[in-house]
């Protein structure tokens, strides 16, 4: 019981990013409590520091906890338990209180305060300058654009920097394996993965074999991407190159 | 392209609008706004898209998603009717307008709640906060517009949205690969990629863009105009403790706190990234996503609806049926955003409505938030059959 009250906190630590000195659930918690000594109205006292209180108790549970992972066969996505707390709207709440009549002067602090707290979300490293529509890189775009059948669907090999993106753009190209071999966590096993990505060097013989096996219409590699032999020597010709990527047509299909 | 943009007007905005006349027309005239309007309306249109897409998902092996919109738009096009014959026959009949409404406040000066109240008040004062605000919105949606946010679950839900557009098939594919594959309980039942993909049909535009530029104009906005009603409610002069002969400075009060609390609710989300498993996170870098619904417009909806059943309940001794309506519509909504959202709003609900009882003394609470998670109850019955109906065999 007393390590899964530890895995709780650690779940509530990450969530709030104390570890990276980020301090937003300090004025939620700070708020709670100004609320807990002067909130008069019951129904907001109920909603904004009763239930949330109980909230938090519930979730460093262990009983509670248990009973959650065990019913949703999911302990990954515990930390939603803390959206019920609604941190923000509690905050601006009980802050826009606190201010009373000062209300500029306080909402410049309240600013500043969020801002030094908080994190920019546009700052993520997720987060770049759209390059179409489709909000994807226009390499998948243009990859996808070359080989897409006019009918049907073909099976296509790409790297993993391409794997999120193919299927968003075109349901037509179908993969021999898709995200879930990106995922560590995961732990999946497939060969074909095995021999694109793993490998140091990819073993041809043995690689082309396996892409045969689906059969992949087309191969994209990265310029770069270290091979025992051409492919071009066992059946696939080069089709196009764009940017970075090199797209092989196996001409034995 | 002005096909386009036609067909999005009507199923995001003329569609959730005209749905919304319904539950308005079973609350108070007091409450009635073109917020509250909106709102309902596509909780409401929402739930329609549950009671659509759901059964389909379960029962129809083939073009599944093609039996769904027939349902949907049948459904969606008749409740809109319906709602505007109320309109009609409320205006008809002299009552109280479905869209805004005039009446005395604590000073005995008329007040006009509609659209044109709203823009009014907000032009009358405090116009530096409010520009302040629409700057920080306009921002939120020029990000979203303009720069692509990764995330690697698009791989899963703008996959499926795109090949219900493109296959009119729901969850019988599997979105990494493109093989076929059985229903799986943890996805099959949050049915909301399959609402983007309606729309994205109905428009005519491939449903990748739809979930990265179209929807992020629909879902940064409709939280924050939740935000604006739940600000209304909670900056209230009549509920912050201003007496009526101090009605004045309490309306002066009221009109301050809205833009500064729409301001900090801004602030908030855009700083809100303390980690990748924030809502307010999730609100801005996964916005179409049905676990971002969650967390920003399905979690803080269930507490304005507990503030608004809760709170002045005690005057009026009334009961708003149209806000039951749209509660139950809010926990349908849960359910069409992702599996865990059901337990989510279930818990909160229950715990919610469990410490009102005891500071109001007052059982019936209780049993009528439980009747209103019914829903909750049948969806979450499906999911245990579903997932565990492999025991019975």
């Amino acid at each position: 019981m007393w390590g899964i009250f530890l895995e709780s906190v650690v779940i509530f630590k990450n969530y709030m990013g104390y570890h990276e000195n980020h301090f937003l659930a300090g004025i939620y918690l700070f708020v709670l409590l100004y609320l807990w000594l002067t909130e008069k109205d019951r129904t907001r006292r109920a909603v904004f520091v009763y239930a949330p209180t109980l909230l938090l108790l519930a979730f460093f549970c262990p009983l509670f906890r248990k009973v959650f992972v065990r019913l949703l066969e999911d302990s990954e996505t515990y930390y939603r338990l803390l959206w019920l707390l609604q941190m923000s709207i509690v905050s601006a709440y009980g802050l826009i209180k606190l201010m009373g009549k000062h209300k500029r002067i306080g909402l410049a602090v309240v600013c500043l305060m969020i801002a030094a707290c908080g994190d920019y979300v546009y700052d993520s490293q997720h987060i770049s300058r759209a390059e179409n529509a489709y909000h994807l890189p226009q390499e998948a775009i243009d990859i996808v654009d070359m080989i897409e059948p006019e009918e049907g669907r073909i099976t296509v090999l790409v790297p993993a920097d391409l794997i999120y993106y193919v299927r968003q753009y075109s349901t037509d190209i179908e993969l021999p394996y898709g995200r879930e071999m990106l995922i560590a966590r995961w732990d999946y096993y497939h060969a074909m993965y095995e021999a694109m990505e793993k490998a140091e060097v990819i073993d041809t013989p043995a690689f082309v074999e396996l892409t045969r096996t689906y059969p992949c219409a087309y191969v994209v590699l990265k310029e770069d991407r270290e091979i025992s032999e051409p492919l071009t020597e066992y059946g696939f010709s080069v089709y196009g190159q764009v940017g970075d990527f090199v797209i092989y047509q196996d001409m034995t299909l | 392209m002005l096909t386009a943009v036609i067909s999005l007007l009507f199923w995001l905005v003329v569609i959730p609008f005209c749905i919304g006349l319904i539950p308005v027309n079973f609350i108070l005239p007091g409450r009635r706004t073109p917020g509250f309007l909106f709102l309902a309306g596509y909780f409401c249109m929402w739930a329609l898209f549950a009671l659509a897409a759901i059964p389909a998902v379960l029962w129809v092996e083939y073009d599944n998603f093609k039996a769904a919109s027939a349902v949907f738009t049948v459904l969606s096009i008749l409740c809109a009717i319906l709602g505007i014959f109320l309109l009609y026959r409320n205006r008809a009949s002299g009552g109280e307008s479905l869209l805004g409404v005039r009446f005395k406040n604590d000073t005995g000066v008329a007040r006009k709640t509609g659209l044109k109240g709203l823009l009014k008040s907000m032009l009358r004062a405090d116009r530096i906060e409010w520009l302040l605000f629409f700057l920080l919105l306009g921002f939120q949606l020029y990000k979203a517009a303009a720069f692509a946010s990764f995330d690697g679950d698009d791989a899963y839900y703008v996959v499926e949205s795109l090949l219900a557009q493109e296959a009119d098939t729901m969850y019988r594919i599997l979105p990494y690969t493109g093989g076929s594959t059985g229903l799986d309980v943890r996805h099959v039942l949050a049915v909301f990629p399959m609402w983007v993909a309606f729309v994205s049909v109905k428009a005519g535009i491939h449903a990748t863009i739809v979930s990265h530029v179209v929807m992020p104009f629909v879902l940064i906005p409709l939280p924050y105009l939740l935000f604006y009603e739940m600000g209304k409610l909670l900056f209230d002069p009549k509920k912050t403790g201003e007496s009526k002969n101090n009605a004045v400075s309490g309306n002066l009060l009221h009109r301050e706190n809205l833009p500064v609390f729409m301001i900090i609710m801004a602030m908030f989300q855009i700083f809100g990234n303390v980690s990748i498993y924030t809502n307010e996170t999730f609100f801005l870098t996964r916005t179409w996503q049905g676990k971002a619904v969650t967390g920003s417009l399905v979690i803080p909806a269930v507490l304005w609806l507990f503030l608004l059943l809760c709170g002045e309940r005690e005057q009026e001794k009334r009961t708003d049926v149209g806000l039951w309506l749209v509660f139950v519509c809010v926990n349908m909504t849960a359910g069409i955003c992702s599996s865990i959202a059901v337990f989510l709003v279930s818990i909160l609900t229950a715990l919610t409505a469990f410490v009102l009882m005891i500071t109001k003394r007052d059982i019936r609470l209780l049993l009528r938030f439980g009747a209103a998670c019914i829903p909750n109850v049948i969806y979450m019955g499906i999911y245990v059959v579903m997932g565990y109906s492999y025991l019975l065999q």
